[in-house]
């Protein structure tokens, strides 16, 4: 028995397809948000939909929030812009 | 002055001769002066009211002794009603003959009344007959007499020649007023009214006999007497046909007006002929009283064969919407709203609410139902008393949720997803809101059978979506079902093209609120974005030459938005392990910062399987994959090999392989080792068409479970079936308990195994019939 050959003359045509399931998560040291309490997977409150509408940012001092989150945080911080979970000066991951 | 006694005895003598119409010696005319004069002595000696008094006596005595039986001689020894038809011509001339001596007797009396009016009476004379008939003429009197001594009985033989004689004349009446409509059946040689031959017809002859009878018997003052039980009888009878063979089996129809013209034109018609024709003796509102009370008789009747096949006019509505106007119409005026609920209530009960019937049956009979009865009754009473054990019995069914879901959302059944689209928002019905009260000028008073608990406006307002979802009380309930029938929809069709899926989701956003169905449209973004990464990929897959013989696609999902899944442990075999590994290395790269988890056990394998005589295509799971791919490198697996190399528990194993014994390319050489099946010698099972058997759900759910476990005795119950032929549940279930195996968790119920054998049935792999299981036969 041999599997999954495919006679070449129809090999263009019709491929044989596996279609897999699986589910994302984003690659962070938590499970959670530390501003919103959401979970990365999920959406800030702000959000609808998770992913590509609602990414995640890293800061130098690798933490990780919800782009929306932190953005938020820093427009209500007055003098220093920290972060909210080490308190150490807040900087973009490049 | 005083006269004589002898005087007055001769006077008094006299005059009671005069007055004695049974006495023929007297010869009335001649002897005019001498009654005269002998009843003036009567009257100056006070006796004038007892001559009165006499005559009333006498007329009395005569009717009893003589006329009465006379009259009944007539209709001695005849044949009765329900012999021979040609007697009844027979009979009828019995009744004329018998209201001819009426009539002669009451001529008779006619000249002896005349004197006794034309003389003077002491008026308002208590004790009086008059006074005690309350009229005011003798000649009344002797027609009360007449009525109340002749007719104090009715023999059986009296009451068939009545009534053979008005059905005869209604019926002649109908073919010589209206023609055109009954003279349809020409070839016939009868007359349709008298039944005789055509050129023989009598009946011009039978409607002077009619009216000449009719008139007499209304002279003697007895017409009512005689027609009044037959002609209601025969009318009665007449309407009830009537309306039966209109009415019956058709519900596109409205009657209402041709009825009640047929009732005009043909029965009140027929019956001033019998008694308003310058009738003397029958009031002028005779007709007006039988007019009111065969209205309502027609409306009762028509309202009584409608409720009788009121289930079918329900199912189907709308075609059925003016028999159910006109019902609407009948229930205004005739008081039979109960009688319906109870009627209507039991035969839902009969015909739907049982076992046999499937939930998606009984959803769209209760769909009709509520839209024809809300038709019917816009108050909504009807319906709540009707359907309310329509709506328990659906809560029961674990099913009934899921077939509203996929009622609406069925191609083939659009009355739903019309509902959908046409409604409102859903009315929270414990909101009372303030327009209740702005619209107190259109207020109605609820009907007297409604239930006070419900607030009238809900019960109006509540249109049939919201009545499907209130069968549950939630509608948390609903969206969350509609949500696992979408995930189930997705993970089991893989079909990338979701235009529809997001056309209801927008649908079901206006009703629900976009917050209910929020998931759902993350869902569906899931689907949208995994045909999207799937492109890149494999366009990427190309550029670089390294496509395979087997590309894998995903269908990548936010977990935090998707029911629970299923969880079923498997290890893939390592070239399959490959190609998901590989997948995830370019996602990533895609999507920075995040990755995959493969849900191994999920998902659709189209293979192609090269055996010695033939090659085969199926679309199976992952592991039903994993598992045929096993026997390429080897042909003989034990279950617990199986079971080390795969990762997968023994029981499930199992189940799994028997999808492929069923597909005839894997077979048990003994107790728990399986063989591929590389030819087939003799027995073709080239023609297998690929199918997953146990398409199941991906998401977890409790009776899944069972169902699991239960798919390992499937194979036993089809031995026993191939060897018995036919088994009744209970058999079936206690064989199943005797081999209940490990990895069955405690006792398999009788309802789970019933459940198990109709989900079968429903994929047409048994037959359920006389209450026993069978296989199909396999041509
Ligand atoms: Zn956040
Ligand atoms: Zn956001
Ligand atoms: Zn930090």
């Amino acid at each position: 028995m041999k599997m999954a050959v495919i006679d070449p003359a129809e090999n263009e045509v019709n491929k044989n397809i596996w279609i897999a399931v699986g589910t994302w998560r984003w690659v962070a040291n938590d499970d959670n948000c530390g501003i919103c309490r959401m979970a990365f997977d999920g959406c800030c409150p702000e959000c609808k939909l998770p992913g590509d509408d609602c990414p995640l940012v890293w800061g130098e001092c690798s933490h990780c929030f919800h782009i929306h989150c932190i953005v938020k945080w820093l427009n209500s911080q007055q003098v220093h812009q920290l972060c909210p979970m080490c308190r150490q000066d807040w900087k973009f991951k490049e | 002055m005083a006269a004589s006694m002898e005087v007055v005895n001769g006077a008094w003598d006299l005059a009671t001769k005069f007055i004695s119409p049974w006495n023929t010696e007297v010869h009335i005319g001649c002897e005019q002066n001498n009654f005269e004069s002998a009843t003036n002595i009567l009257c100056d000696n006070g006796l004038l009211n007892l001559l009165e008094d006499w005559f009333f006596e006498e007329v009395q005595q005569d009717l009893r002794q003589r006329v009465s039986p006379a009259f009944w001689k007539f209709f001695e020894g005849l044949v009765p009603q329900d012999s021979v038809a040609d007697k009844s011509e027979q009979n009828i001339v019995c009744l004329l003959q018998a209201t001819e001596y009426l009539h002669k007797i009451s001529e008779e009396y006619k000249p002896c009344i005349q004197l006794l009016e034309s003389l003077p009476r002491e008026i308002n004379r208590n004790y009086s007959m008059l006074a005690f008939c309350g009229v005011n003429k003798i000649s009344d009197v002797v027609r009360i007499l007449f009525k109340s001594v002749v007719f104090t009985r009715a023999s059986r033989e009296f009451r068939d020649c009545v009534g053979q004689f008005y059905a005869q004349a209604f019926s002649v009446f109908h073919c010589v007023e209206h023609d055109e409509t009954v003279n349809d059946d020409e070839e016939s040689t009868k007359c349709s009214g008298c039944k005789h031959d055509k050129n023989d017809c009598a009946c011009q002859h039978i409607m002077q006999r009619f009216n000449s009878i009719n008139a007499k018997l209304d002279e003697v003052g007895v017409l009512e007497q005689v027609s009044g039980t037959s002609v209601t009888a025969l009318v009665h009878e007449q309407i009830l046909q009537h309306v039966e063979n209109t009415c019956q089996g058709n519900f596109e129809t409205a009657y209402l007006s041709s009825l009640q013209n047929w009732l005009e034109n043909k029965v009140l018609g027929w019956l001033k002929l019998v008694y308003s024709l310058d009738r003397t003796n029958i009031g002028s509102d005779c007709i007006e009283g039988f007019k009111g009370r065969l209205i309502h008789f027609l409306l009762e009747t028509y309202a009584n064969v409608q409720i009788s096949q009121l289930f079918k006019i329900i199912i189907e509505f709308p075609e059925s919407e003016l028999a159910i106007m006109d019902l609407k119409y009948c229930l205004e005026k005739v008081d039979m709203r109960s009688h319906l609920v109870t009627t209507l209530k039991s035969s839902l009960e009969t015909r739907l609410l049982h076992p046999g019937v499937n939930t998606s049956d009984i959803l769209t009979a209760y769909i009709s139902a509520i839209r024809a009865l809300r038709a019917l009754d816009p108050a909504g009473v009807i319906l709540e008393l009707v359907c309310d054990p329509v709506r328990k019995y659906l809560r029961s069914r674990e099913d009934t949720v899921r077939c509203i879901v996929s009622n609406l959302i069925d191609d083939a059944s659009n009355e739903l997803l019309e509902e959908l689209v046409k409604s409102q928002p859903l009315i929270d019905e414990t909101t009372h809101n303030e327009e209740e009260d702005g619209d107190w000028k259109k207020w109605m008073p609820d009907p007297v059978d409604a239930d006070p608990a419900t607030a009238s406006k809900s019960r109006r307002a509540s249109d049939i979506i919201s009545m499907l979802v209130n069968i549950y009380g939630s509608k948390e309930l609903f969206v969350n079902e509609y949500r696992t029938l979408l995930a189930d929809r997705i993970l089991t069709n893989f079909n990338y093209e979701i235009e529809k899926e997001i056309r209801y989701l927008e649908l079901l956003k206006l009703r629900f609120g976009e917050s209910q169905m929020h998931f759902c449209e993350v869902m569906l973004k899931d689907v949208a974005d995994s045909k999207r990464i799937n492109t890149r990929i494999s366009e990427e897959r190309i550029q670089k030459g390294e496509e395979r013989t087997v590309d894998v696609n995903a269908m990548i999902l936010s977990a935090q938005f998707w029911p629970t899944f299923r969880e079923e442990k498997i290890t893939l075999p390592e070239h399959m392990q490959k190609l998901l590994e590989e997948y995830t290395k370019r996602y990533e790269t895609q999507k920075g910062n995040r990755t995959l988890d493969w849900k191994s056990h999920l998902g659709l394998v189209n293979i192609d399987v090269e055996l010695k005589d033939r090659i085969l295509n199926f679309n199976v799971t992952p592991v039903h994959a994993a598992i045929i791919m096993q026997f390429q490198e080897q042909e003989r697996w034990t279950v617990e090999e199986l079971s080390t190399v795969l990762q997968v528990p023994a029981t499930a194993l199992r189940r799994k392989i028997a999808y492929w014994q069923s597909q005839g390319l894997l077979k048990e050489e003994q107790t728990d080792t399986f063989l591929l099946v590389e030819e087939h010698k003799g027995r073709s099972h080239d023609s297998i068409v690929a199918e997953d058997e146990e398409a199941e759900s991906a998401m977890a759910s409790s009776h899944a479970k069972t169902g699991e476990e239960l798919q390992v005795f499937w194979t036993y119950i089809v031995g026993m079936l191939s060897n018995l032929e036919s088994l009744p549940l209970e058999r079936i279930h206690g064989v199943l308990r005797m081999f209940a195996m490990e990895g069955v968790s405690g006792e398999i119920t009788i309802d789970e195994v019933k459940h198990f054998l109709d989900n079968k049935v429903k994929d047409q792999s048994l037959i359920y019939s006389g209450g026993v299981y069978r296989l199909p036969k396999s041509s």
